[in-house]
């Protein structure tokens, strides 16, 4: 394979300097450079490098802002920032000031320029300048001259020319003018159209207008022939809808795979006629903002229910231990480790979606010099597969490949450039083989196998009752399909982390995981190396939500740094993260509901069939949870189920926070709203008419644990204050708003019937802190301070005598995965249960070396007090305690045991539940279909809340995450590749997108004699975010979206049709 | 033709001068990480839209993951590590602390950078300027409100520390 040529950069003194190094043949690819940001994306994006990239940074005369004679002067190297800042140009040209506003993000506009935007022929400025009527400056081969920009963007451009300056009229007071830049979220985003319009008025009458549109993969154009057709006419008497129509016509616009030609062309067409018009037609005929019925019967807030803030829990709000250091930039990730002889690792992915392997040549990347280690299935010395429930994955490909990210091989060597030109060395032969595409696709007669057992990695099947009779019963009856997407977690810290051999021989790595101890059962698996010469460290980590649960790069640097002796390390780029992560399972759910004419549930039946991707992983599990949480909360005596996990060659899917049951919550929830529209009822009370009875056993006939809260969760969604907020038209008329609640109802836990051990250790240490050791993780979700809760109420003791060690399996014990919201209660129950006979044994030491009796001592914030006595004097300190003690005489209690479960075999079931309800308003833009989400309330009933401020955020985060799944996130695919390589195009909710308020209530209490203390937080967040959006959609514009995320071409259309 | 060729890069970093060689295209972010050890600075997506690589260049945040080494030259460039030098930071730190406004942490130091050249630039900066700041930096954990909260406190803080010093007759 080619070297890759050496950039060069050249840095012209002058113009003249500048066009000599570019202007014929033998300057080859060279390309100018100013903020060279766009640049850079299309190399992210494979597209090749010039030979030379000509800085003209140096360049005297191209940068500064001038207003003068009625013209704006706007040097080329002007940074996009100073457009929006700048006072000359928000004074002269506001238009101009409001839409490099929407370009980029803040820091990137410090760097972009605005001649680069223009030059790039894309840039997000270009419909503005349009309509401002811009002139480019330019410097040519012959010198300078001025052309306009409509005239530019119509011809080839000289590749010498270099723009200089950008020269615009002012805008006068008689104008009306409107930009917009639609994209694929509310900000820092692509975009899918941009649009400025201006018209210059006289009074009412229109003297001019220029419109144009452009952006992104639309051509920049000005729309002449509606634009001649306004001149002349009076304001008032225009017909905008005729306007729409016409720019409809009028606009071209190409599809792509995130959006439409056709929806391109009408939010365009819309935005301008709205933008300047000032309002949408058919507001008149809309209802305007009011309150509904339901806030007449407002009742007072539940009782015991908390709000989780910081100003209402003063007291109950602490630091927690790893906040400071992250914030002070500090803190120790496992990928931020470097040490001297360290190497660096690559992984070589397949690139091809389904294809047999005929050969792996590595003999070129092991010669090139700097190559410490390369490794291939040959290398493997154990089974070459992993799972966590059935072992179907190669550590290394070695005969065939089932998605581009598949691993085919790995190279360590002595820095990262070389270690990436090892991996173009090696060269594999694959045959190709036909790309299953979809689940549907892959469960057919014909399909192509892609792993020896068949597609079908799962199906499962639950009934009970009758249907038919069920059904025959109903006098009301829904259906739908409801699609879920493939999210993506989206954790910052991509995979990765570091691996060395010990000087004893055994082996140690460190990669952020969510269950070291089974991290570490599946390397000893590859490795043919027992466990107890493996040590797995998996905390801290920055982020996981379930993309972590699998094995990710520990394969790859344990091998090499088994066969390198060396230490290595390697870290995912974005991309490669892309391409080879876990993703959430996209689902197909077909639901039938029936309900009486009073709304009682009678009959339903489900089918799902979901995407593996080409890997189980822990996919079987998550359609099992979907399929246990197909009845939500509510009583239904005849129910079928059916679910089907086919295998494809669409990347790979696995856990991810909800796991099956936000899919399932989305579709439930908004069949209990259309049930409620045909009988009349308000969504509280079609619930209120189903909800489970406290005791009644779970979807699949199991037992369920005490503590069951959903009557309270349903009081606290009837008397929320958001039912009083307004909704109907906006003022500006632009938008429409709704109000929409759903039930949330998570199961914790593994299940009744997968092994779920748990289990934590409080000792002594030398230093005399108690070590609170946990073989969970801190993920960010706040493990630690969660501990240090828990310990030191349990003991007695103060919060920063605990030191918590966690996620290391040579220094913590088994607990189980940090997963399925159980993480919190394993950290309460092991202290609860080590507590006693750990203070005992403290307390005995202690008397020992005071003389005194154990039995009047106690743990106190600091050391052992007197039992009796509250002064807060201490009797001797933890460190003097551990200092008069010999190692081994410093108390230590390990506790093992098992996660609560029910005895149910029939199925895997959960035992312990969390509960809420969640509410949303959100407003549904009339130009463009997009939801915004105005407020979230969120009620959770969750056991008791340990840390307050680690509960709020989960709730906060986790809701957040399910706005990004209901409206904007998806990893699209397209014959088994990501269309969406990188955060570019992978929608991330940013802060733009995140809710105006967000209350988050808690209700923290439990039955008597429950002793299960805490349910997990850590999935309630997310459970029932996407219904309670859907059904305020619904509320607002009578369409329930049925496919996340929610395709604002449909939700356009359906308002279209609207009455 | 040359394999790997490497040009000098002197700028100053955090007040003081370094100099490193490097090919022309080697982006700051990875400067920062893996020529210089300043880690506090992250790369979460390589191409400048999560904002977790944010540094002060020439006194403005910039995305590092953006800034190619022929770039640098001449520039004065502020990481995480450096930002104990602006009276604004104490705060900022205080305010997001308080306000438990991080969970992994991830792009916590992209964050303060950024709300540093807010806060110097706007001290009296609210809820929309403080979005308006931070619409290029991602965070995947907290939903943001955290974040604003936090900000929206340090502002609070660093409001009360200017007019205790008016009072007490001293710049602060």
């Amino acid at each position: 394979m080619a070297e890759e040529p050496a950039l060069s950069v050249l840095h012209p003194a002058s113009l003249v300097d500048a066009v000599a190094m570019v202007r014929d043949e033998a300057t080859g690819t060279r390309r100018y450079a100013a903020g060279a940001t766009a640049i850079q994306l299309e190399w992210a994006r494979g597209l090749a490098k010039p030979s030379a990239l000509v800085d003209l940074g140096h360049i005297p005369g191209l940068a500064g802002i001038t207003a003068e004679q009625g013209y704006l002067g706007i040097g080329a190297s002007t940074p996009l920032a100073s457009l929006v800042t700048d006072r000359r140009i928000r004074a002269a040209s506001p238009l101009l000031a409001a839409a490099a506003r929407t370009v980029a993000g803040p820091a990137v506009r410090n760097l972009g320029t605005i001649g680069g935007n223009v030059a790039g022929r894309t840039g997000c400025l270009l419909p503005p300048l349009l309509a401002l009527n811009a002139e480019l400056d330019i410097f040519g081969r012959n010198g300078p001259f001025r052309e306009e920009l409509a005239d530019w963007l119509g011809r080839t451009a000289d590749k010498a020319d270099i723009i200089t300056a950008i020269r615009l009229p002012a805008m006068t007071a008689e104008c009306r003018w409107t930009q917009r830049k639609i994209g694929l979220r509310a900000a820092f985003t692509p975009s899918i159209i941009g649009v400025a319009g201006i018209l210059d008025i006289d009074g009412d009458r229109i003297l001019a207008a220029r419109l144009a549109v452009g952006g992104g993969i639309v051509r920049p154009m000005r729309l002449r022939a509606v634009e001649t057709s306004l001149a002349g006419q009076s304001l008032a008497a225009c017909d905008w809808q005729k306007l729409r129509h016409d720019l409809f016509c009028a606009i071209e616009a190409p599809d792509d795979d995130f959006r439409s030609g056709r929806y391109r062309r009408t939010v365009a067409a819309n935005a301008l006629a709205c933008g300047l018009a000032g309002a949408l037609p058919k507001s008149a005929e809309m209802p305007g903002h009011h309150s509904p019925s339901a806030a007449s019967s407002l009742a007072p807030p539940l009782p015991g229910e908390i709000r989780l803030a910081r100003e209402e829990q003063q007291a109950r709000w602490f630091t927690r231990p790893d906040l400071p250091p992250k914030v002070n930039g500090t803190f120790a990730y496992l990928t931020d480790h470097r040490a001297p002889d360290m190497l660096v690792g690559r992984i070589l992915r397949a690139g091809v979606p389904h294809a047999s392997i005929l050969a792996i040549d590595t003999r070129a990347a092991e010669a090139l010099p700097g190559v410490v280690a390369v490794v291939t299935h040959r290398d493997v010395p154990g089974e070459n597969a992993f799972g966590i429930v059935v072992q179907d994955q190669p550590a290394f490909c070695g005969d065939k490949v089932r998605y581009v990210g598949d691993a085919v091989a790995a190279v360590a060597a002595i820095d990262a450039a070389t270690a990436e030109r090892a991996l173009a060395l090696i060269k594999v032969d694959y045959e190709t083989l036909p790309v299953v595409t979809t689940p549907e696709q892959a469960l057919a007669d014909d399909a192509p196998a892609i792993h020896a057992t068949g597609n079908l990695q799962r199906i499962l099947h639950f009934s009970r009752g009758d249907i038919e009779t069920g059904f025959a019963a109903a006098a009301h009856v829904v259906e739908d399909t409801y699609v879920t997407p493939r999210q993506m977690h989206g954790f910052m810290e991509t995979e990765g982390g570091h691996a060395r051999i010990e000087p004893d021989g055994s082996l140690a790595v460190f990669v952020g995981g969510q269950h070291g101890s089974r991290d570490r059962l599946q390397l000893s698996r590859i490795l043919a190396m027992p466990e107890d010469r493996i040590r797995v460290v998996t905390s801290p980590t920055g982020g996981a939500f379930g993309g972590k649960d699998e094995l990710t790069v520990q394969p790859a640097l344990a091998l090499l740094a088994i066969k390198s002796g060396r230490p290595v390390r390697l870290q995912l780029s974005r991309a490669e993260s892309v391409l080879a992560g876990t993703k959430r399972n996209p689902m197909t759910i077909r639901m039938r509901t029936a309900c009486d004419a009073d709304g009682r549930l009678l009959a339903q039946e489900v089918d799902v069939l979901a995407d593996a991707g080409a890997y189980a992983s822990l996919g079987p599990g998550v359609l099992e949870t979907a399929l246990e949480h197909a009845g939500g909360p509510y009583v239904i005596d005849n129910v079928s189920t059916r679910g089907r996990l086919a295998y494809t060659n669409n990347g790979t899917c696995g856990a991810f926070r909800g796991f099956g049951a936000n899919q399932m919550t989305y579709a439930l929830e908004c069949q209990m709203d259309r049930l409620a529209e045909r009988c009349g009822l308000t969504p509280v009370e079609i619930r209120r008419r189903n909800l489970k009875p406290v005791g009644a056993p779970g979807y699949l006939g199991q037992d369920v644990a005490p503590s069951e809260r959903l009557t309270e969760m349903l009081l606290a969604a009837e008397t929320s204050p958001l039912w009083r907020q307004p909704r109907g038209l906006s003022a500006d008329g632009t938008e429409i708003v709704g109000i929409g609640m759903a039930m949330n109802y998570q199961g914790n836990g593994l299940g009744s019937l997968v092994p779920d051990p748990a289990g934590g250790r409080l000792s002594l240490s030398g230093d005399g802190t108690i070590e609170a050791a946990y073989g969970l993780d801190e993920m960010g979700q706040g493990l630690l301070v969660t501990i240090q809760s828990a310990v030191s109420t349990e003991l007695g003791c103060g919060r920063n005598d605990i030191r918590p060690v966690t996620g290391d399996t040579a220094l913590a014990p088994e607990s189980g995965s940090t997963t399925a919201s159980r993480g919190t209660f394993v950290v309460w129950k092991s202290a609860q249960m080590a507590a006693p006979q750990f203070a005992r044994a403290i307390c005995e030491a202690a008397a020992g070396l005071l003389a005194r009796n154990a039995n009047d001592l106690r743990l106190a914030p600091g050391g052992i007090a007197e039992r009796l006595s509250n002064s807060g004097d201490l009797l001797m300190t933890y460190t003097q305690l551990a200092a008069a003690l010999p190692p081994e005489e410093r108390p230590s209690v390990t506790v093992a045991y098992e996660f609560p479960k029910n005895s149910y075999t029939e199925g895997n079931a959960r035992y312990i539940f969390a509960f809420g309800a969640c509410l949303a308003r959100v407003a549904v833009n009339r130009l463009t279909g997009q939801v915004r989400v105005l407020d979230l309330v969120q009620h959770t009933a969750a056991g008791p809340v340990m840390d307050v401020a680690a509960y709020l955020g989960q709730m906060e985060g986790g809701a957040v995450q399910g706005i990004g799944f209901t409206l904007s996130e998806d990893a699209v695919m397209k014959e088994g590749r990501y269309i969406t390589a990188n955060l570019d195009t992978y929608m991330l909710p940013g802060i733009a997108d995140t809710p105006q308020t967000m209350r988050i209530h808690a209700l923290g209490g439990l039955d008597a004699g429950d002793d299960f203390g805490p349910r997990g937080a850590g999935e309630l967040g997310i459970g029932a975010v996407t219904p309670a959006i859907a059904n305020a959609v619904a509320d607002a514009i009578g369409y329930r979206p049925p496919m996340s995320p929610f395709s604002p071409e449909a939700v356009l259309d359906a308002m279209e049709a609207m009455p | 033709m040359t394999m790997m060729p490497t040009i000098p890069v002197t700028f100053r970093l955090n007040g003081m001068p370094q100099a490193c060689m490097a090919k022309p295209e080697t982006r700051l972010s990875e400067i920062l990480r893996d020529h210089l050890g300043q880690s506090a600075s992250k790369t979460a997506c390589g191409i400048g839209r999560c904002g977790a690589c944010t540094v002060l260049k020439d006194s403005v945040p910039v995305n590092a993951c953006l800034v190619m080494a022929w770039q640098v030259g001449g520039s004065d460039i502020v990481s995480p590590e450096g930002l104990d030098a602006f009276p604004e930071t104490r705060f900022i730190r205080q305010g997001l602390v308080e306000e438990a406004a991080f969970q992994c942490g991830y792009c916590a130091p992209g964050f303060v950078v950024a709300l540093t050249a807010l806060l110097r630039d706007n001290p009296h900066a609210g809820e929309a300027d403080i979005r308006a700041a931070l619409e290029g930096n991602l965070c995947r954990c907290t939903g943001y409100h955290s974040i604003i909260r936090g900000a929206l406190r340090a502002a609070g803080l660093l409001q009360q520390a200017h007019q205790q010093a008016a009072q007490a007759g001293r710049p602060t």
